[in-house]
């Protein structure tokens, strides 16, 4: 583990990979143009902090002043397709770290296959995600001119199921305009944080086509290490849109 | 690995890499934690802490976070160039929170117009929780 800054030093490595066909004329080394390459991708993604930073104050700022119909609103999603999504997740977080080491270690074939393992955890991801929103859309949930509060508990009801919830402190009345805040800031953050793994998908694709053409090896896998890093930043948006949207209030 | 990995290989011609590679059995255990920590997060949702439930809810998605980062995004092996960028980014997402956190929390500390609608929803609410009395 090196905690120095990659120097310009040509002389460092006065053997044959000096020369690697990836090392582009402007870096000196290999390891200074992968130091580059990380500190840019950094860079990047401090500006994706940001960005979903901003949608996390407007979270922050209407889950004080509604709390309420934060907490009730939160019931109405799913926490099975919640958390299978978070397993589904972080297990193609795994995928995507053993697809970067398999790239380290030279292997071809396992870089290929860990890839391909990620981008189909990733589609699983959104087809929950499209079940979900299918869900939302069915019960009158979505915000917008059919929104309807109390359908999901009426339709219930019909059905011969008890709602139980929370004694609430506002009216139904209320909630129907409350609780769609609550619906805009989820369909807001859980559908960017969709197109960025839809994003990533498409990143991916272009990677392993790369990786099965043999353009990586132990001394060069940049992209592969990119894309992971990219990965596991959408991987660590929802660690925290997962409790904040699933997770409001599930006691009482 | 950045510089220092040139003398690392003291016999000079091992096969060669510009990064840590960490072992198979780290990512195993980095991801059963998080796993782990995603039941447990689950599990103290449903038990009634009163304030601190969300406050152990983003200890814990903190923890998480920290353990991608830390290790399925190798920062743990990166330069101090590089770390610095990472807490940097972290630095400025405390000020835009922070700062939004000191400003809704501070509002009432001066005197202020009472909220004008009476039903309190939805407008342009001129204090804090409007709606919740």
């Amino acid at each position: 583990m090196s905690n120095t800054v990659a120097h310009a030093d040509p002389h460092a490595h006065p053997h044959a990979h000096a020369h690697h066909p990836a090392l582009q004329h402007h870096f000196d080394t290999m390891s200074q143009q992968k130091e580059a390459a990380v500190i840019g991708m950094w860079v990047f993604l401090l500006t994706e902090i940001l960005f979903f930073g901003g949608l996390f104050v407007a979270y922050m700022i209407y889950r004080v002043w509604y709390f309420d119909a934060f907490a009730e609103a939160s019931r109405r999603l799913s926490l099975f397709w919640g958390g299978l999504n978070t397993a589904v997740l972080i297990g193609s977080s795994l995928t995507m770290a053993l697809a970067v080491r398999a790239a380290q270690t030279n292997n071809r074939k396992w870089t290929v296959n860990w890839l391909v393992l990620t981008m189909l955890l990733g589609c699983v991801f959104l087809g929950v995600k499209v079940i979900e929103y299918e869900d939302k859309f069915a019960n009158y949930e979505v915000p917008g001119a059919n929104y309807n509060w109390v359908y999901h508990e009426q339709h219930a009801a019909a059905e011969g199921h008890a709602v139980e919830h929370r004694p609430l402190s506002q009216t139904p009345e209320q909630l129907q305009r409350t609780t769609q805040l609550y619906f805009s800031l989820y369909f807001t953050m859980t559908g960017l944080h969709a197109l960025h793994m839809i994003i990533g998908v498409g990143l991916m694709l272009v990677i392993t086509w790369m990786a099965w053409k043999g353009k990586f090896d132990a001394e060069y896998y940049t992209p592969v290490e990119m894309s992971g890093l990219y990965w596991h930043f959408v991987d660590i948006v929802w660690i925290f849109l997962f409790p904040l949207l699933y997770l409001v209030e599930r006691h009482t | 690995m950045a510089s220092e990995h040139a003398h690392a290989h003291p016999h000079g011609h091992a096969p060669h890499t510009h990064g840590h590679i960490s072992p198979i059995s780290l990512y195993i255990t980095i991801f059963l934690a998080l796993m782990v920590l995603t039941g447990v997060t689950v599990g103290a949702a449903y038990v009634d802490l009163g304030q601190f439930n969300f406050l152990v809810a983003m200890i814990i998605a903190v923890f998480k976070a920290s353990l991608v980062v830390w290790y399925f995004m190798h920062v743990k092996y990166q330069s101090h160039l590089t770390k610095l960028t990472v807490a940097t980014g972290l630095f400025f997402l405390a000020i835009l929170l922070g700062m939004m956190l000191i400003d809704y929390t501070s509002r009432d500390f001066t005197p202020m117009l009472p909220p004008t609608s009476p039903d309190g929803v939805i407008g342009t609410p001129t204090t804090a929780a409007p709606a919740q009395h």
